[in-house]
């Protein structure tokens, strides 16, 4: 059958997180591409001011290793949040506009905008672990920004979209 | 405006539309491209770079040439890899976006900036790997990012990334006026 109309839209606070996310994912990238040397300085600093906390020994061959390994790491943050951030805002977008189209019901539609929305912050968690490798020493780092925001972020990304799954298989039998 | 026009989402133009769909198409084209004519592709870059030894750095010592011709075809590669990546996605953030402004963005004269500083940038950009790849072979591979940087990312670029942030504080002003 081919269903014809108009397509619903989700709420603007939505569509705005979205947009947001995309225009960071888009800026990061250009940041990442024009200001490298000032990052990479940047990140130096921040090593070398947290010394304690990434476990500098006084050998030079030894700690240059390790200040390049976390700069490396914080540069890779950088770079998956741009990538994250520009397909998870399209996520968002294309999810809650089949959300705003095809769920029936209000309260079951609010609490998949609000776990997608959410999920749709997972990005922001790769500026976390950037900035956190830099501050807090590369492994505590990645763990601190894997377990409070890249986990639940993401897990609340992953349980919208299996509800809007599971709407869209409950509507269809 | 009924309260159910006003709640759902307008089409956009049908020429950024178009924009957006063919630029998927490059991309796909691109990509197939890449694999299927890899050898091709990887002999005519390594021989227009042999032509013009001097843009290379190459010294004529087999060793030292070969590292260098390595280091710029790895990069050829991945301008065209770049290429494909960016224009799948930046087909389908045309259409995600150009909607939005298309539905949120009332003023005309606005609206239509907006939805052209999108479509030509979003379209735009990833040519920028496509021309750094096909320079790197003429120009080497400084030259060939600088000039791939000041003819396309940088206007291109930049016309999307005003773009959205006009669009978001667009939004934001709405909502904060509701």
């Amino acid at each position: 059958m081919v269903m014809s109309g108009t397509v619903r839209r989700p709420p603007l606070a939505v569509v705005l997180v979205a947009i947001v996310m995309v225009a960071l994912g888009e800026t990061a990238g250009a940041a990442m591409s024009r200001l490298r040397p000032e990052i990479q300085r940047y990140a130096a600093a921040r090593v070398a001011a947290n010394a304690a906390a990434h476990g500098f020994s006084g050998s030079a061959e030894y700690d240059d290793e390790v200040r390049d390994r976390a700069i490396f790491t914080a540069e890779a943050g950088l770079s998956f949040f741009h990538l994250h951030a520009e397909g998870v805002g399209l996520v968002l977008f294309f999810a809650s506009t089949l959300v705003a189209a095809t769920v029936p019901w209000r309260r079951a539609r609010a609490a998949l905008y609000l776990v997608l929305t959410l999920g749709g912050l997972f990005p922001l968690g790769y500026l976390v672990y950037g900035a956190a490798v830099l501050e807090i020493g590369r492994d505590a780092g990645i763990e601190m920004a894997e377990r409070w925001f890249l986990t639940p972020l993401g897990v609340s990304a992953i349980v919208g979209l299996l509800g809007l799954l599971l709407v869209a298989a409950r509507r269809r039998a | 405006m009924t309260e159910a026009e006003s709640a759902a989402w307008r089409v956009p133009p049908r020429w950024a539309l178009l924009v957006a769909v063919l630029s998927i198409v490059t991309a796909e084209v691109g990509g197939a491209s890449m694999a299927r004519f890899k050898v091709e592709l990887t002999r005519w870059a390594r021989d227009a770079m042999l032509a013009r030894p001097a843009v290379h750095g190459l010294v004529g010592v087999r060793d030292v040439d070969e590292r260098i011709l390595d280091e710029a075809l790895v990069k050829f590669d991945a301008g065209l890899r770049l290429f494909h990546m960016h224009a799948e996605g930046m087909g389908l953030v045309i259409i995600a976006t150009t909607m939005v402004a298309a539905t949120v963005v009332r003023a005309g004269a606005v609206r239509r900036t907006i939805i052209a500083l999108l479509t030509t940038g979003g379209a735009g950009y990833p040519v920028g790997y496509l021309v750094w790849s096909i320079l790197i072979p003429s120009y080497g591979l400084e030259r060939a990012k600088t000039i791939a940087e000041w003819l396309v990312w940088i206007p291109f670029g930049s016309a999307t990334i005003l773009a959205l942030w006009w669009l978001a504080g667009l939004i934001a002003l709405r909502l904060i006026r509701r």
